[in-house]
């Protein structure tokens, strides 16, 4: 009968499956919770948990690292990759965007070794590529100046394949806890720490969009969005860590759902930014080079997408 | 009909070129010559622009002539040098003195926008030490305006070009952030910055009146380079894209290709309107008040060409300064070649700016100062440069132009001091409408002389010290115009208030670069503008309490 359940859970998951690589699915944590049986024993049903956290965290991997794929690759285009060294972002993320798809279909509840690898390389890359970044802006004249970093390379942007790396990492981490009570990342509850890593990934990437709006002058009004909601949304993850309670987290968990919609929103207001360069779209091969970074806004629903599996993270751990 | 716009009027019919979008008008409200409007203004440029827009949103009438055509950035400027020297003005003029002046290019316009079509765009406060000269520097004269009001007026203009300036600016009093942010700098103001940073002294990036950022329907840059041939995305704040569409949507009118010869004043000594010559026709325009704003040769030219029995000597000039106290502003530069390419063209020419000897005065043998500005010269004119200015020719000159791309240039924008000996006078040759040209003498005294030496030692130390090359001078060259309509304290000492309201005539008015008492080493337009628009605050205000008239 459980087997018998299973398969056809299985079944059910399978059919599903296509969509759950997509964001919006994301938004939606609380069915795939539901979705388990309540007639599993207590512990299958934490274990078909847990991977449902991990797999939510592989997809907010992902995320952002189809994200930094996509905007490396335009950015380091843009740069003619001058440095060989600027093919490694697109390497790194492709392989990160793969291991996270592969995670996100994976059902077994342990780690996978070729995924913390890349995992791992991925942070060591965000780590790396800073460091180059910062090189990059503080050896032009003027050293690290508003112009520098304005106009030299992002210092922030390299964040946020460290970011992917460190949500796939942390998903493997919680995919290994299977059937255990308390899920930990080492020796750090699960939910705090990835709630933490979110929030934090919220505030760098917000601060670099509030940089680079401010390079622009903010002369949309729409430009102080990223800068003002996901502060808030980073604000209400750590009082979901601190207080708690099912409002708080319910207010988060929309916040996120929010921050989510703002980074698909924010592609179309950035194809807007591009249409009002010379030559609008018609001239698209340089506008695109040119205007805001198409790719950009994304990241923000990656790390939304990582607050969503923290707040269910945290109501798994208190609720239970 | 023809839509050349150097032979046929645009603004005609109720409707005016719309210079964001090819091919659309946008509607132009249009005034009967025979009715007096409250006022005629000569000249479309900074100042005349500038004051028809402020006037007009204040709801006064206005009528602004232009000699020049009016264009449409987006359809009538080429990537061509050749071709964009339509926007010169080259009239006819006789240049003498010991240091003749070169006209037609950096120092005029002949178009709806007036120079501020083809300027660079550097868009400098002056220092405010400036404003008082002569009392707290020891020289040329002061102006009658406080530095903080005009500080605010800065501001206001700042704000209606969307400058890009630093988020700091190192020299002088605070001043608000600019509207928006500096421009990437390119390898010619990276060069600048070494050498300053290698002297020891300051530099940052040039506020620039062209978008780094859109704003509404005109582009930000794309550093296309063609920045004083005429920007053909509208990136450049000129007045034709930033005033002239504000003027016309709050009801001013403009006439193109309309050249003013006459000022015409009646008995009682008051001007009455203008004749202007407008499609091979001489028309009259009537109106309350008349405003000059032609710039410093056309507008004391329009003066002393309007003289009349009761005037003798020409009108707004019984102190005798109409055309005296011409200014210029020295231009020289040194130029060097760099092992690595520079492509100096790349962008707006001016990126980057040190002001440290406008602000500095120790260590100097000449009073004024200069700011000093990395360069980007297109093609053509560097090759006119390295034939005249450098002497090139044959082999040579080929050669020199086959390292065009490792140019690298440092170029000064000078304080001259004002005297009266340099002067704008009529001469006795008439132009194309009939109308005596002006003669413009030129000479430079030993403080000019001093403080061109003491800038071209100094760049060249600077350019030596990062590395350039084969260095040599460019020593004759000067810019912008100013001075000839002094504004002062006294009917004495000055053609006009600090209304730049004329003494004699209370209904005639100077609004240009001519009102300059001293021309500190700063461009001028963003200080012409700002006193736009503080006469246009302060006819709001006359007019209140009826000492303006408008009946």
């Amino acid at each position: 009968m459980l087997s018998a359940m299973r398969s056809n859970q299985a079944r059910k998951d399978k059919a599903r499956g296509s969509f759950q690589a997509l964001p919006v699915e994301a938004m939606r944590a609380r069915p795939l919770r539901l979705s388990v049986p309540r007639s599993l024993s207590r512990s299958a049903q934490r274990e078909a948990e847990t991977v449902s956290a991990a797999r939510r965290l592989n997809r907010a991997a992902g995320m952002l690292a189809a994200s930094v794929l996509a905007d490396s690759a335009l950015e380091h285009y843009r740069g003619s990759f001058k440095n060989k060294a600027m093919f490694t972002p697109l390497v790194v993320a492709g392989l990160t965007l793969a291991m996270s798809l592969h995670g996100t279909a994976d059902r077994r509840p342990v780690a996978h070794r070729a995924r913390d690898a890349s995992y791992l390389s991925a942070a060591v890359t965000g780590l790396i590529g800073t460091g180059f970044h910062i090189y990059n802006v503080t050896k032009k004249v003027g050293g690290l100046s508003w112009q520098n970093v304005f106009y030299g390379a992002p210092l922030g942007a390299p964040m946020a394949i460290l970011l992917s790396g460190m949500l796939g990492f942390c998903s493997e981490r919680v995919r290994a806890n299977g059937r255990r009570r308390s899920r930990r990342i080492f020796k750090l509850p699960a939910a705090e720490t990835v709630a933490t890593v979110s929030a934090l990934g919220l505030l760098g990437t917000s601060g670099e969009a509030g940089l680079l709006h401010f390079r622009g002058a903010f002369h949309n009004p729409f430009m102080a969005v990223p800068v003002t909601l996901p502060p808030i949304g980073a604000g209400l993850l750590a009082g979901a860590v601190l207080n708690g309670g099912r409002r708080m987290r319910g207010l988060a968990r929309w916040w996120m759902r929010l921050l989510a919609l703002m980074g698909f929103a924010g592609v179309g207001f950035h194809a807007y930014g591009v249409s009002r360069n010379m030559g609008g779209w018609r001239n698209w091969s340089q506008n695109i080079l040119n205007g805001p970074p198409l790719p950009a806004p994304p990241s923000f629903a990656g790390l939304a997408m990582a607050g969503l599996a923290a707040l269910e993270l945290i109501r798994e751990a208190r609720d239970a | 009909m023809s839509d050349d716009p150097l032979h046929s009027p645009r603004a005609i019919n109720g409707r005016a070129p719309d210079v964001f979008r090819p091919g659309r008008w946008v509607s132009m409200k249009q005034y009967a010559e025979h009715e007096a409007v409250d006022f005629v203004i000569v000249g479309t440029g900074a100042g005349g622009a500038t004051l028809a827009c402020k006037l007009a949103e204040y709801g006064f009438t206005v009528v602004a002539l232009d000699a020049g055509p009016y264009f449409r950035p987006l359809e009538d400027f080429a990537s061509d040098e050749s071709e964009q020297t339509k926007l010169y003005w080259t009239d006819d003029r006789i240049v003498d003195g010991d240091n003749p002046l070169q006209l037609g290019s950096n120092n005029s316009g002949k178009a709806v926008g007036g120079s501020t079509v083809h300027f660079a765009m550097v868009s400098l406060r002056f220092r405010p030490e400036w404003f008082k000269a002569r009392t707290k520097l020891g020289y040329g004269a002061d102006w009658p305006i406080d530095w903080r009001e005009m500080w605010a007026y800065y501001t206001e203009v700042e704000q209606a070009l969307k400058v890009s300036g630093p988020v700091n600016y190192p020299w002088g009093p605070p001043r608000p952030r600019y509207p928006y942010r500096a421009h990437p700098l390119n390898a010619a103001a990276r060069a600048l910055a070494r050498g300053c940073e290698a002297l020891g002294i300051g530099w940052t990036e040039t506020p620039l009146a062209t978008l780094s950022a859109p704003r509404g329907l005109a582009h930000p840059c794309v550093y296309r380079g063609f920045c004083v041939t005429g920007c053909s995305t509208n990136a450049k704040q000129s007045a034709l894209v930033t005033w002239i569409p504000r003027a016309l949507s709050a009801g001013a009118e403009i006439r193109d290709l309309a050249m003013v010869g006459r000022i015409e004043t009646d008995a009682n000594g008051l001007a009455v309107g203008v004749h202007y010559n407008r499609q091979n026709q001489w028309r009259f325009q009537k109106a309350r008040n008349v405003v000059v704003a032609g710039y410093a040769i056309e507008t004391p030219r329009l003066l002393l060409n309007s003289a009349t029995d009761k005037f003798p000597d020409g009108l707004a000039n019984r102190s005798g300064l109409v055309g005296k106290n011409l200014m210029a502003q020295a231009n020289q530069a040194v130029w060097g070649e760099m092992d690595e390419e520079v492509r100096s063209y790349k962008g707006p020419p001016s990126l980057a700016i040190t002001e440290h000897w406008n602000y500095e005065d120790e260590g100097k043998d000449f009073f004024g100062g200069y700011a000093y500005m990395s360069q980007g010269p297109l093609p053509q004119l560097w090759a006119n440069t390295q034939a005249t200015a450098h002497g090139l020719w044959g082999t040579r000159l080929v050669e020199a132009m086959k390292r065009y791309n490792h140019v690298v240039g440092l170029k000064i924008v000078g304080e001259m001091l004002p005297q009266e000996s340099n002067r704008v006078t009529l001469a006795d040759e008439v132009d194309q409408y009939g109308l005596r040209i002006p003669r413009v003498t030129y000479s430079w005294c030993d403080n000019d002389k001093r403080l061109i030496d003491h800038s071209v030692a100094f760049m060249s130390r600077a350019l030596g010290a990062i590395g350039a090359k084969d260095l040599w001078v460019q020593e004759d060259d000067t810019c912008h115009l100013n001075g000839t309509a002094r504004m002062g304290d006294r009917p004495d000492n000055s053609v006009v208030n600090a209304d730049c309201r004329s003494w004699d005539i209370p209904n005639l008015w100077i609004c240009d670069g001519s009102v300059f008492p001293t021309v500190g080493g700063a461009n001028p337009s963003l200080t012409i503008q700002a006193i736009a628009c503080r006469t246009a605050d302060r006819i709001r205000g006359l007019s209140r309490v009826g000492e303006i008239r408008l009946n």
